[in-house]
């Protein structure tokens, strides 16, 4: 009997393909690059428009020249009766329909049946700039006291502060990055409500573009996201190179990536980016979704973070003798429009936000308190510190250096 | 002899189902549901609102003889009623309603008075013009009849010149011309073409009405009643935006006039309650048995509880309520809204019906 020498080599590869889900293979290219045909699909110019609006606002708020009727303008781009206006140095942002204010508080997942709250925030906004006109300018060659506006230094720098010791610029500059860039982002783009809307799927299963355009209208919403974040980078495919080119949300990510606590987290939020968008091109729908997740997870940390390094920062800065309270106030005021920002903060895998509007009101509340950041304990900003750094996974003393 | 034998064996265990996605078919009659839509509920729309168009006629005729303040009271009241009953009418916007565009030359607003005030005095205008949408139907009625002036009247001796009077008349006539071609066309051929065409894809019935309540019950309804005028799209309130800002005080009455036909539509009840046949809400429980789960009728219902009570709270005006305290407007608005998604995914989804129109983002 001859001997046979039997190698069975059983090999079980169990694919479990399940439901409709056979394996897509994604394209993930280096850069954020996409193309159809030879084009490029990639567009935020709406986005880069309002960052361009955001910003020359932010800047007029301390020009001591413009009106508040002018101001106002640059927010809604249209006047009171709702015509259309030139507030703007920019030719092209004059010659657009779009607005800073529209987009305020304007998200379909957090705002769309939530207008009554949106109007508050809208209005909130209406409010500093106002403050700014009617409070700040008059005192312009004031020192500022205890309940008194006026200037006052912070180093060789002269801030402008209202009779609590708050810079309505800055409020005003950090609260956008809440209420529009992120809000936007987080809450309406990158949210199925507006990616799956219609028969968005359809079309991008079949490659369908939008009308008279390269790109699908998945495709375009998730890049109008992207643009929220990297709408004015010189090079927009690989914007991680030149970190730091808006006022906004870009800025800051940047300043929390210069923390080495959290450093790579640009990384992380640029690579989920370009992966979900993708996945898009490739129809993969699960991973598009799961990139949104780390997005939102990652930016609601951005902002959180620098709230609280702020309110450190103010910690370290209150004045243990004499009246130097200028950097603390420029500390305080920068980590007040951040504390507001927290508003519109999303949840992973979730349709709650981290913070309601009555939270962050009570958080402002005892910064407002009495004479405002004039008489603000280190208590009271290690309170607020606490409270916020509770709801993620950093701490304090990590967010605070 | 050696030999050596390697079996290699691989087994690929696939446990893929059925990787196309159910072509979704339930045995729900449409046929009945669609037949009640017609008989119980859009033909007696129209002929109520037919009804009410014939007396605010005879009143119009009877004011641009006499002209006195009597006349002018009635022309008013039949305006109102007319109005009120064009509502049931306004979201049917299938079939000849659609192809002669009745809604745009019956009740689209603000109406654009400047626009007005050229026809009357130019005497050479063409309503059957788009350009003319906004300079006729209830909203021209409206400022004609009350806008013109403070004081009544003048309004009266204002319309009793021959410009204003040969307007007025226009008007009026038109409004009851073109109802009358959509009811006679939805009584003869329509009726049976609209139930025979039971089917379940884009084009069927079902699914085009469908989607004309849920475009009225979002565009017109939340946004045209309510959200506009509160600012809720410009992000600044537009208190002149509300139906019949002249008359001032009918725009809650309105508006509930409109939100009952809607509520009506979905629970397949006829204008006064008698008849309660085949509806959405029906088809809703059908499949909710069908799949073992709860009803999506019962959270929608609720939801427009809620926004009813909201409205309710509304001036009777809502442009004094924008002026005044517009929050409670928004507030409105709001849950208005909540139910848009309850019936744009969730409902749409139920049902198989696919949506045939976007929101425009503005981006």
């Amino acid at each position: 009997m001859p001997k046979y020498i039997l190698f069975i080599l059983v090999s079980l590869v169990i694919v479990s393909c399940s439901d409709d889900e056979p394996t897509i293979e994604i394209n993930n290219p280096p850069f954020y690059d996409f193309e159809r045909n030879g084009e490029s699909t990639v567009s935020f110019t709406g986005q880069t428009t309002r960052i361009l609006m955001a910003t020359e606002l932010i800047n007029a708020m301390t020009d001591f020249n413009v009106t508040s009727t002018h101001l106002l303008e640059m927010y809604a781009n249209e006047n009171a009766m709702g015509q259309d206006v030139d507030p703007f140095n920019n030719m092209e942002l004059n010659n657009s329909t779009k607005s800073i204010k529209s987009k305020v508080a304007a998200s379909k997942d957090f705002f769309s049946s939530n207008t009554a709250e949106s109007a508050l925030i809208k209005a909130d906004f209406e409010k500093w700039i106002n403050g700014q006109i009617n409070e700040v300018f008059p005192n312009q060659n004031l020192l500022a006291t205890p309940g008194v506006a006026g200037q006052i230094a912070d180093g060789t720098n002269v801030r402008y502060v209202n009779g609590k010791g708050l810079e309505y610029n800055q409020a005003v500059n950090k609260s956008l990055i809440g209420a529009l860039m992120v809000d936007q982002m987080l809450n309406n783009y990158l949210g199925t409500a507006v990616l799956d809307e219609a028969d968005n799927r359809t079309l991008n299963d079949s490659g369908i573009p939008a009308e008279g355009m390269t790109y699908t209208t998945m495709e375009h919403k998730w890049d109008e996201a992207y643009g929220y974040l990297f709408g004015v980078s010189t090079d927009a495919s690989d914007p991680l190179a030149t970190l730091g080119e808006d006022s906004f949300l870009n800025k800051y990510l940047g300043r929390v990536e210069g923390d080495s606590d959290f450093t790579g987290i640009a990384q992380e939020i640029f690579e989920a980016f370009k992966l979900g968008r993708a996945a898009i091109v490739a129809g993969d729908y699960d991973v598009r979704d799961a990139q949104a997740q780390i997005i939102r997870k990652k930016i609601s940390e951005v902002v959180a973070i620098r709230a609280v390094y702020y309110l450190q920062q103010g910690k370290i800065g209150i004045p243990l003798s004499g009246n130097d309270y200028g950097p603390m106030f420029h500390d305080l005021s920068e980590g007040y429009g951040f504390i507001y920002s927290l508003r519109f903060l999303r949840q992973p895998n979730s349709v709650a936000p981290y913070f309601t509007r009555s939270e962050v009101e009570g958080f402002l509340s005892l910064l407002n308190e009495g004479n405002g950041l004039w008489d603000v304990s280190a208590e009271t900003l290690d309170f607020i510190s606490d409270a916020i750094a509770d709801k993620f996974e950093f701490t304090v003393e990590q967010a605070g250096s | 002899m050696n030999r050596l034998i390697t079996l290699f064996l691989l087994l690929v265990l696939c446990s893929c189902q059925d990787t196309t996605e159910d072509i979704f078919t339930d045995n729900f009659d449409r046929r009945a549901m669609l037949t009640n839509w017609v008989d119980n509920i859009i033909v007696p729309a129209h002929e109520i609102y037919d009804v009410r168009l014939q007396a605010l006629r005879l009143s119009k005729d009877e004011f641009i003889i006499e002209g006195s303040t009597l006349t002018f009271e009635n022309l008013r009241l039949a305006y109102k009623n007319a109005y009120l009953a064009w509502q049931a009418v306004s979201m049917f916007d299938i079939g000849k309603a659609e192809e002669i565009g009745l809604r745009n030359f019956s009740n689209i607003y603000p109406t654009d008075t400047q626009l007005i005030e050229e026809n009357i005095q130019g005497g050479n205008y063409n309503l059957e013009l788009p350009s003319n949408f906004d300079a006729q139907g209830f909203p021209a009625l409206d400022y004609l009849l009350f806008g013109l002036s403070d004081n009544d009247d003048e309004i009266i001796n204002i319309l009793q010149q021959t410009a204003y009077s040969s307007y007025l008349n226009e008007l009026v006539d038109r409004l009851k011309l073109l109802n009358l071609e959509v009811l006679n066309d939805w009584r003869i051929p329509f009726r049976s073409e609209f139930i025979e065409n039971d089917g379940s894809s884009a084009t069927a019935s079902t699914d085009k009405l469908v989607n004309d309540f849920l475009f009225y019950y979002e565009k017109f309804l939340r946004a045209g009643k309510i959200g506009i005028p509160a600012g809720v799209f410009s992000g600044n309130e537009i208190p002149t935006s509300v139906e019949a800002p002249y008359s001032g005080i009918y725009s809650k009455e309105l508006f509930f006039a409109a939100f009952k036909a809607v509520q009506d539509f979905f629970k397949g009840l006829n204008y006064d309650g008698s008849q309660d046949g085949s509806s959405l809400e029906d088809y809703l429980n059908y499949v909710a048995t069908e799949n073992g789960t709860s009803s999506l009728a019962d959270p929608i219902l609720a939801q427009w509880t809620i926004a009813e009570a909201k409205v309710q709270a509304l001036d009777d005006s809502f442009r004094s309520q924008v002026e005044n305290d517009n929050i409670k407007m928004l507030e409105a608005y709001d849950e208005l809204q909540k139910a848009v998604v309850l019936l744009k995914v969730d409902m749409l989804q139920a049902l198989n019906i696919q949506v045939d129109f976007v929101d425009a983002d503005g981006d």
